[in-house]
């Protein structure tokens, strides 16, 4: 009765609420309806009321002192097209679909591995990647300082076996930004996928083996085609969280590459610039709603993006 | 049993509405009307710049209850106090630029200098600054300066932004993340104003600018001592108590002053024109300008105090860095150009 996923998710509250296939008919709809009211409050008030004030925002004009002037205008959409604006964007988009491209390099591995895995194994396995969950993600970048830096951890480590010379440049350059993505992302990426290579078919498996498939075969004609959604789903998870995320660009990258996460911050704090930061913010929610309706046109389930 | 199964569902409601309407309530109530007394002061300062024993010494001192609050930029001090209502807070600390747009904006109280007797204890170079000619409405609390530091057991000397072109130094430098500042310097190697908006020498400084770039290894304003405590690089542009500090950790370590010029930013005690405590707010100024109170505040934060009695640097020395650093101006429309601009940089 009490299902908390239904009380915390909004949308599956939402779709809940306009059609309720599955409601037993002796159910007083009233009473769900109230039920319901918690997560349409939290909805409202903290997710739709923000958005709407950024959109409105982002049609009006700075004062240059932080304040805004209300008169509509374009221009701020107009700005996004500058070179210097467009390169970032690009930037931004390079280091996502990096990110995303090494999370899918290491999740298929570890997916199909766990396959193999006897359950209660895998059920201890899935819980360790969930614990890094449990600390802050900003606390856990500046862990990763102690590891990374030239007299940190690796390097200290890696010149005591006499591996190497002069300590790696680990971090302060792009190589430190796509170490802080990854590892704050892949747990994002493991979760759908290990869940669409769990329920391939172990038939199609054998049948393949039996035809004398080899692990190349296997993975390209089955895996891969079988768990394409999954992979989507997972690819979105990461990719949308990696091109804002300043604070891992700003700390692990020295300041010295700029996102679109850090360019939405600086208008908003140094620039004083909101209404440009409110256009940049609604861009960034445009590239999120065209990936996930395309995610939706190669069949994928918005519920399964909601973690479910 | 039937009874219960047949109440569950009515009662989670009737309790998550319950949740609901509570949840709202709190967050609209109107603020608790305090007890409006004189004894209460509401002081906005930025994070970690006044050591607390000092605020519960005076509270001690004064019978006066300070309600403590903090911010880490000018910007978002303008913030608070756009959105706030009148007599939300009676003092803070702003610095230069943002006194004058405060001035400018209609927002501080004039000053009663006869219920600040300890102003006598300033050194008078720090007074009659640019953004308050007259000390009408601030007074000044430190004086925080960019400068050099160096590792010289790598390093014989920096003194010019253009030792920071050296190939040496390649990935081995830390620079502040602030957009003004860094483009100021920049300005000012290249001869100009920190604060000149023109395209042509704005472009000298992405120019000059690219020659440093290969030696970057980070910008930071949080915390960029910590690069050379753990050796990470050997030379910066930093905040002068952050330098002092790093010296306190590696002695190794020498500061100096850009000969070019670099950035003053002087934080001051101004008092809000809605302020309902203003006898408070002036014997708490007052207690800060004090020479024992001075000296704990700079033993903390090594800044440059204006207090006569804090054993700092020599007159001839302090008017030399008043003379040859320079404020950050509030340059209007052109703020967007040198944000523009920051994104080139980087």
């Amino acid at each position: 009765m009490l299902n908390p996923s239904r009380v915390t998710i909004p949308r599956s509250v939402f779709m809940r609420f306009v059609k309720s296939p599955d409601t037993p008919k002796d159910q007083p709809s009233l009473f769900r309806t109230l039920f319901t009211l918690p997560a349409i409050f939290y909805s409202v008030l903290l997710i739709a009321l923000p958005l709407l004030y950024i959109f409105f925002l982002s049609f009006m004009r700075s004062d240059n002192y932080g304040g805004i002037l209300y008169e509509f205008n374009l221009e701020n959409y107009g700005e996004i097209f500058d070179s210097t604006y467009l390169s970032i964007f690009l930037k931004s988009a390079l280091i996502g679909l990096a990110t995303t491209f090494i999370c899918l390099l290491i999740s298929y591995p570890f997916a199909i591995f766990l396959r193999g895995v006897p359950e209660k194994r895998r059920n201890l396995i899935m819980k360790l990647v969930m614990v890094p969950f449990l600390t802050n993600s900003l606390i856990r970048t500046y862990g990763l300082i102690t590891l990374l830096r030239k007299n940190g951890v690796i390097n200290a480590g890696l010149m005591a076996t006499g591996l190497i010379s002069e300590p790696l440049s680990l971090m302060y350059n792009n190589l430190g930004i796509l170490i802080g993505m990854v590892y704050t992302l892949l747990p994002f990426m493991i979760l759908p996928v290990c869940s669409a290579v769990g329920k391939v078919d172990q038939n199609l498996l054998d049948a393949a083996e039996d035809l004398g498939a080899g692990k190349f075969h296997k993975f390209f004609k089955i895996y891969l085609p079988l768990t394409l959604q999954g992979a989507f789903n997972g690819s979105l998870m990461v990719f949308i969280p990696a091109i804002g995320f300043f604070f891992i660009a700003d700390i692990l990258g020295g300041g010295r590459a700029m996102i679109i996460g850090n360019l939405i911050k600086n208008q908003f704090l140094t620039a004083r610039n909101w209404p440009l930061g409110a256009a940049f913010s609604i861009v960034l929610l445009g590239i999120t709603f065209l990936l996930v309706k395309a995610y939706k046109k190669i069949g994928g389930n918005l519920d399964e993006l909601g973690g479910g | 049993m039937k009874l219960l199964e047949k109440l569950k569902t009515p009662l989670l409601s009737l309790t998550a509405i319950g949740l609901v309407i509570i949840i709202v309530a709190l967050a609209t109530r109107p603020r608790a009307t305090e007890p409006e007394t004189a004894n209460t002061l509401n002081v906005l300062n930025w994070t970690s710049y006044i050591p607390s024993e000092i605020i519960k010494d005076f509270e001690a001192e004064s019978g006066i209850k300070v309600n403590y609050g903090t911010y880490s930029s000018n910007e978002e001090l303008l913030a608070k106090l756009v959105s706030s209502s009148d007599g939300t807070y009676d003092v803070v600390f702003p610095s230069d630029y943002m006194v004058d747009l405060l001035i400018s904006k209609d927002l501080l109280a004039p000053l009663d200098h006869s219920k600040l007797p300890n102003e006598a204890n300033l050194n008078p170079l720090f007074l009659n600054q640019p953004y308050d000619t007259a000390n009408k409405y601030s007074l000044p609390f430190l004086l925080a300066t960019t400068v050099f530091l160096y590792d010289s057991t790598k390093l014989d000397r920096l003194t010019s932004y253009k030792d920071l072109q050296d190939p040496s130094l390649v990935n081995n430098l830390v620079l502040l993340d602030d957009q003004r500042i860094i483009i100021g310097a920049m300005l000012q190697a290249t001869g100009h104003d920190m604060n000149d908006a023109h395209a042509d020498h704005l472009q000298d400084s992405l120019d000059f600018f690219n020659q440093i770039k290969p030696n970057i290894k980070a910008f930071d304003s949080d915390s960029p001592k910590t690069f050379f405590i753990t050796k990470e690089v050997d030379a910066g542009l930093v905040w002068n108590a952050e330098a002092t500090l790093a010296v306190e950790e590696n002695p190794d370590l020498k500061i100096s002053y850009p000969a070019e010029g670099f950035a003053l930013s002087m934080d001051n005690y101004v008092i809000l024109k809605g302020s309902r405590h203003q006898d408070a707010a002036h014997a708490f100024i007052n207690y800060l300008l004090r020479n024992d109170v001075s000296q704990k505040i700079v033993d903390e934060y090594p800044y440059l105090s204006p207090n006569k009695s804090v054993a700092s640097l020599p007159d001839a020395e302090l008017t030399q860095i008043l003379e040859n650093g320079s404020y950050v101006k509030n340059v209007g429309a052109d703020i967007k150009a040198f944000d523009k601009l920051w994104a080139k940089y980087k």
